[in-house]
């Protein structure tokens, strides 16, 4: 029981962790929560059974495919649903815009897909039991994204661009920094680790329409706890709550597991607003 | 912005306009009307594995039966609702189909969660109802006078497996387990207590979301708990696949007795591995199962043969889901054929009906009696054993 | 060039009886409609009618929470199933003996309130989006409870609903009782919508700054509004379970969440009829065509995305044609000080604010660096100073926004504590702000009536049934804003939305809403910023004669005439401190002032 609850918790909970990323790194981009970050991460499984299962391609292939329409999706939702409200981003018109693209999409899948959870191929056939790669393979996942975003935030122009119009968009778009340009390119990278989430954790999780409520909720606890705009913090979160939830699960079961969730969600959040590593608010008046 | 405004302004005026029109259609009044049946089928959603394998037969039922000239001149007209596995659907289709509509008899709905909201609205309505739902609170000559079942209860299924498990297996320590539907619900509720009363021990009895990926925990939980067999109540392929497989991975060799779901074409094709597949028994009813000389009955044999004929599709679900589709509106028809399509009519008719020999069972009412089917018909299969939607008897089991 | 020139202040708008059914007619046509409907023998229909009538039961309530207060609440669903259940197990005597019907609809109410609290608390603590997503929680361990507690619930099995006894039994009789009830909901919105609550809640959602500034306690009247709404969505829930004469918790979806939310936001916020139509909208689309049934949801986010997209406003906003008549192109503001005794009181004795050695660090900063200032009544104090020396900072300190790390505030000897700005309004403390602030879809009298939202007697039940100290109120605070408007000179505009004026109008409209608390204390923030030379020539007489009544004001300007014409006092500050403080013309002189921000 032990080792089941500490692989299958820091593989669900690395898929939690990069779908954190995924709202952190499009929230850097515009300072909003997108509700589009589930919806990477569904597609991601569902695109990937789909080109794999159904249209036969090697699995290579179909990663390759799934995470440039992971790319294309973030580039359409921050053209349809993020860069028409930002003038206004007191009146949150980005949450319902977002919201809605989301729905739009899961409800297609829904239509299109089915409604029932669909079975993903196994991606390489190696690893028995708890060393099986359905569960190392999300971690690897994690890892690459995390030193990949590192690499890039701190060592590359483009990296430090991206920090620069998330710090202070004024004075980037002063000192000549193409603001949407790299405000598109942002979100695409959000596709892209969004769909990775969701292809290597499809193994677990299953090609299943509905893994878009439960990845937005799951992937925005570790955001909440860990501060927005944090990747360590997502990772941390991330991995802490994949553990949490699978112990609980094994327990006491699932209905209480939720609950558990829950609960120590809103604690932690009225305790602490800004998260166990956020930063103050900014001045309002 | 005062443009797009006006033009979505007046692309929604013209778009109400036209479904107004369509909507309020008036209803046609000819000569032969054709005889209304209200048809409330779960086509999609979670419970959809039923409706999709009895609409086939309902289907070729209807089509053989207008292609022969119809009911005394007239021709059946299906109104279909689909529920979508969702009782809000199944209450607002019932209420259209009822008051709207105007339909002589209402079929379904075919899965019993939709059933427990829908059955109280059509009996208001004083309209007669036929529906396949097992949960035994869903007839009830009193409360509900038009509404008959032609498909066991769950008593007779839970009995016939139960029996197998602790006469036949001669299994004492059990774990039942359902998904979190109306139906999976009634039925442990159902079960448990009749187990014990056959003196076995349920180690296990638990309800699992059924979109739940990982029944790991679920599993262990009950092989720690001593389980020698696991009995689950779901008509979810996936959940019971996603079952089977975890049985499989884990090399945990114990029988899996329960819903005839198991058996299901769809059950299969979600299989890891296609041994994950023995050691499985649900049951499935007589007249659909092979002898032990390997062929199926007269009547079905001869329906299989139709069924051949027509191109449906059998292996990717069971052949009584078929045959009870089938059997559903041909009831329906030879009620209406005999004796009229008025509500007292039909009931009258109904209250006496004695062994209407259908391919799926042998229908027999009575006033006290809305539950048709015969508890001798039900019995245990074994599900590798699946051919073209039909079985094998399970191993061990008597005649 | 038409000057705007009148000898008495426009009209009020006509009030009384007729007026009010005249405003409310389209919703009296709603209602008609739904009387009449019967008459039509649909029986189906009705059915279709009543499950609308239900949803806007819960709806009408959340509307204030997410239409007027702005708050994101996605996941109320949960009450729904809250309501339905609590009405089903104590009419079937599951948990307790069984109750009747309507006793068990109250003790839905109840619940629902209790909960629509507990649901509501977060939005005071958290931001927009986490609050969106603990109601997304909330709704989902609802459904997980009443799976698992079945012996109230039943579990997944369900338990049956409740039938109502006559004359509101099934058929005609319950089709009356939902429509009651519905028509009820309306008017007890309608009735808050145009309080001074309603207002309160539109102006924490656009301008909730501006809103603490006149003295509207967001956490009383937040969890006020969820109280409501709570309750209404457990009488909702009880309808909703006679309806469906049997519940199991897989009826209760994410999809009717989001059919809710999004009703409200067809119809348009801070509106009553716009919801209304939206859920109505919303509740028979699928009927129409049976195949649509399926796409039901695809169809609600795509209107949800067309209407956030190109018709934020909504149903609402379509159906306003008052607003789309063209405004005078040349408008001149001409403001009347001559009507300020009518508003402004004459103390008796002169009030004092004096700051105190006040120090104040963002992070490392030290914005204010041991500031001591005082401000006194008929005197007009300017202060001025570089950009980033800390003018704006002060105001915000005096208004409470921030606590300095050192310090402290008197107001008439007496101790004024820091970091609560709402305090300030009833200390007849008021501001304009470097930004105007303004809820953009209400009309400009509307927002300078939230500047007197203190002054009102009436509570929120008495406004809520149209209670006669409720309209009292209204009078009162009408007639004293369109004497603001007056004074400032943009009584003709009261009825113009406010987002539709220019920018110079917006601040004199900032100055109104300050006027209705009829301060001892204007604190005024570079009001002059953007107006043309004869506006500033005009402001410069209004700020005099408001100084003259007897208010202390403080003037915070870049524009160095308007100071030098009008101020008592001016005091310099740079880099936090004190630069130099003295009459305009000894600091006009000032050699460090002159170098330091004048210019020579």
């Amino acid at each position: 029981m032990f080792e089941s609850i500490v692989s299958y918790g820091l593989a669900v909970g690395a898929i939690y962790a990069m779908t954190g990323i995924t709202y952190n790194v499009m929230f850097s981009a515009s300072r909003v929560f997108s509700f589009t970050a589930g919806m990477l991460g569904m597609l991601g499984g569902v695109l990937g059974a789909y080109f794999i299962l159904q249209l036969g391609l090697p699995a290579i292939v179909g990663l390759v495919l799934v995470l440039a329409c992971g790319a294309l999706l973030g580039v359409v939702t921050e053209i349809v649903t993020v860069r028409p409200v930002l003038k206004n981003i007191e009146q949150h018109l980005y949450v319902l815009s977002t919201l809605a693209f989301a729905l739009l999409v899961q409800q297609l899948t829904a239509i299109e897909w089915g409604t029932e959870a669909q079975p993903f191929p196994r991606l390489i056939p190696i690893g028995q039991g708890w060393l099986d790669q359905q569960f190392w393979l999300p971690m690897l996942a994690c890892a690459v994204t995390i030193a990949g975003l590192e690499f890039l935030y701190r060592r590359t122009l483009v990296g430090r661009a991206f920090v620069a119009i998330a710090e202070d968009s004024y004075a980037a778009r002063a000192l000549g920094l193409p603001e949407q340009r790299l405000r598109l390119a942002s979100f695409a990278l959000a596709g892209v680790i969004g769909a990775l989430a969701g292809f290597t954790g499809a193994e677990m999780l299953l090609a299943f329409f509905g893994n878009q409520a439960i990845l937005n909720f799951y992937g925005f606890v570790p955001v909440a706890l860990g501060g927005m705009g944090s990747n360590r913090g997502a990772v941390v979160g991330g991995l802490a709550l994949g553990l949490f939830q699978q112990a609980a699960n094994f327990l006491v079961g699932g209905i209480f597991a939720a609950v558990a969730v829950f609960v120590v969600f809103i604690v932690v959040l009225l305790l602490r607003p800004e998260g166990l590593a956020g930063g103050a608010a900014a001045r309002r008046v | 912005m005062s443009i797009k405004r006006r033009q979505v302004l007046a692309g929604s005026a013209a778009v109400g306009a036209a479904s107004l029109a369509s909507g309020l259609a008036a209803p046609a009044i000819a000569a032969n009307e054709p005889i209304k049946i209200g048809y409330l089928p779960a086509l999609t959603g979670p419970s959809s594995s039923t409706g999709v394998g009895i609409n086939r037969g309902s289907e070729l039922a209807v089509k053989e039966i207008n292609d022969a000239g119809g009911i005394n001149g007239r021709k059946i007209e299906l109104i279909v609702r689909d529920t979508q596995s969702d009782p809000t659907k199944a209450v607002n289709g019932a209420a259209e189909l009822t008051k709207r509509q105007k339909v002589s008899i209402v079929w379904g709905p075919l899965n019993s969660g939709e059933s427990l909201a829908a059955v109280p609205l059509v009996a208001r309505d004083k309209v007669p109802e036929l529906h396949p739902c097992w949960v035994d609170s869903l007839t009830d000559p009193a409360k509900y006078p038009m509404c008959f079942r032609n498909a066991p209860t769950n008593q007779q299924i839970g009995g016939a497996a139960n029996t197998y498990v602790v006469d036949v297996l001669k299994l004492k320590k059990v774990a039942v387990v359902s998904d979190t539907t109306g139906y999976g619900t009634a039925s442990v509720e159902a079960y448990v207590p009749m187990l014990k009363a056959k003196g076995a021990d349920v180690v296990y009895s638990g309800h699992i979301d059924a979109a739940n990926p990982d029944l790991k925990p679920d599993m262990l939980r009950m092989r720690d708990a001593g389980a020698q067999v696991v009995m689950p109540w779901s008509v979810n392929a996936g959940f019971l696949s996603r079952l089977l497989n975890t049985r499989g991975d884990m090399n945990w060799d114990i029988p899996v007795v329960g819903q005839t779901t198991l058996g299901s074409g769809q059950t299969k094709a979600l299989l890891t591995k296609p041994e994950y597949w023995n050691k499985v028994y649900s049951n499935n009813f007589r007249n659909v199962c092979f002898t032990k000389d390997g062929k199926l009955p007269a009547r079905a044999s001869e329906f299989v043969a139709r069924l051949d004929k027509a191109n449906i599709e059998m292996g990717d679900t069971l052949l009584w889901w078929i045959a009870l589709g089938y059997d559903g509106i041909k009831l329906i028809a030879d009620t209406i054929k005999a004796a009229g399509d008025k509500p007292d009519q039909i009931t009258a008719y109904w209250n006496k009906l004695s062994n209407w020999p259908g391919v799926y069972g042998n229908i027999t009412f009575t006033p006290q009696q809305h539950n048709g089917f015969q508890d001798a018909e039900v019995v245990m299969c074994e599900v590798n054993s699946l051919k073209k939607g039909a079985f094998n008897l399970a191993p061990g089991y008597a005649s | 060039m038409a000057a705007v020139d009148q000898r008495a202040p426009a009209p009020a708008a006509r009030s009384g009886l007729w007026a009010r059914i005249e405003k409310a007619s389209p919703l009296l046509a709603v209602g008609i409609a739904g009387l009449c409907f019967p008459l039509l023998g649909d029986d189906y229909w009705a059915v279709i009618i009543e499950r609308a009538c239900v949803y806007w039961v819960l709806v009408s309530g959340l509307n204030l929470v997410v239409g007027f207060a702005g708050q994101i609440a996605i996941g109320w669903v949960g009450l729904l199933t809250l309501g339905a259940y609590t009405t089903s197990a104590m009419t079937a005597g599951t948990a307790l003996p069984a109750f009747p019907a309507y006793v068990a609809l109250v003790a839905s109410a109840a619940i629902g309130a209790l909960f629509g609290v507990i649901v509501g608390l977060p939005a005071l603590r958290l931001r927009t989006f986490y609050f969106a997503m603990t109601t997304l929680g909330f709704s989902t361990i609802v459904t997980q409870v009443a799976l698992a507690w079945k012996s109230v619930t039943g579990g997944g099995v369900g338990t049956p609903g409740p039938v109502f006894p006559w004359p509101f039994d099934p058929g005609w009789g319950f089709y009356y009782f939902c429509l009651l009830l519905a028509g009820i909901c309306t008017w007890m919105t309608y009735n808050i919508a145009g309080s001074r609550f309603g207002r309160a809640l539109v102006a924490i959602r656009d301008a909730e700054v501006a809103a603490e500034a006149s003295g509207v306690a967001k956490p009383a009247l937040l969890v006020t509004v969820f109280l409501f709404s709570g309750a209404l969505a457990g009488v909702a829930g009880g309808l909703f379970s006679s309806l469906q004469s049997y519940i199991t918790p897989d009826a209760f979806t994410f999809d009717l969440s989001v059919l809710f939310f999004i009703s409200i936001l067809i119809g348009g916020r801070g509106s009553i009829l716009g919801p209304l139509l939206g859920t109505l909208l919303l509740t028979v689309l699928p009927e129409f065509a049976a195949p649509l049934v399926a796409w039901s949801t695809f169809l609600y986010a795509a209107l949800l995305l067309l209407i956030v997209l190109v018709i934020p406003g909504g149903i609402a906003d379509l159906l306003d044609f008052k607003n789309r008549r063209p405004l005078e192109r040349h408008r001149e503001i001409v403001p009347r000080p001559e009507l300020l005794s009518r508003i402004l009181p004459h103390p008796g004795e002169p009030n004092v604010l004096a700051l105190k050695g006040i120090v104040l660090h963002f992070g490392g900063v030290r914005a204010i660096d041991g500031l001591d200032l005082a401000i006194r009544s008929r005197e007009i104090h300017g202060l001025i100073g570089p950009n980033g020396s800390g003018k704006t900072t002060t105001l915000n300190v005096i208004s409470g926004y921030y606590k300095p790390s050192a310090g402290e505030a008197y107001l008439n000897g007496k101790p004024l504590p820091f970091e609560a700005p709402p305090t300030r309004a009833a200390h007849r403390i008021a501001r304009t702000f470097q930004t105007p602030r303004l809820i953009g879809g209400a009309s400009v009298l509307e927002n300078v009536m939230i500047g007197g939202t203190i002054d009102g007697a009436g509570t929120f039940v008495e406004s809520m049934l149209a209670l006669p100290r409720h309209w009292r109120d209204e009078a009162r605070l009408h007639e004293a804003a369109m004497l603001a408007l007056a004074v400032v000179g943009l009584d003709q505009l009261a009825s113009v939305r406010a987002d539709r004026l220019q920018h110079s109008e917006l601040r004199f409209m900032e100055i109104a809403r300050a006027l209705m608390l009829r301060p001892d204390f204007l604190l005024l923030d570079e009001p002059a910023a953007g107006l043309s030379a004869e506006e500033i020539r005009r402001l410069g007489a209004l700020i005099k004669q408001i100084s003259k009544e007897g208010t202390a004001v403080l003037l915070v300007e870049h524009h160095a005439d308007l100071i030098f014409d009008i101020c008592d006092r001016v005091t310099v500050l740079n880099l936090g401190k004190e630069l130099a403080a003295g009459t305009p013309a000894e600091i006009r002189s000032h050699r460090e002032v002159v170098s330091a921000y004048l210019g020579a």
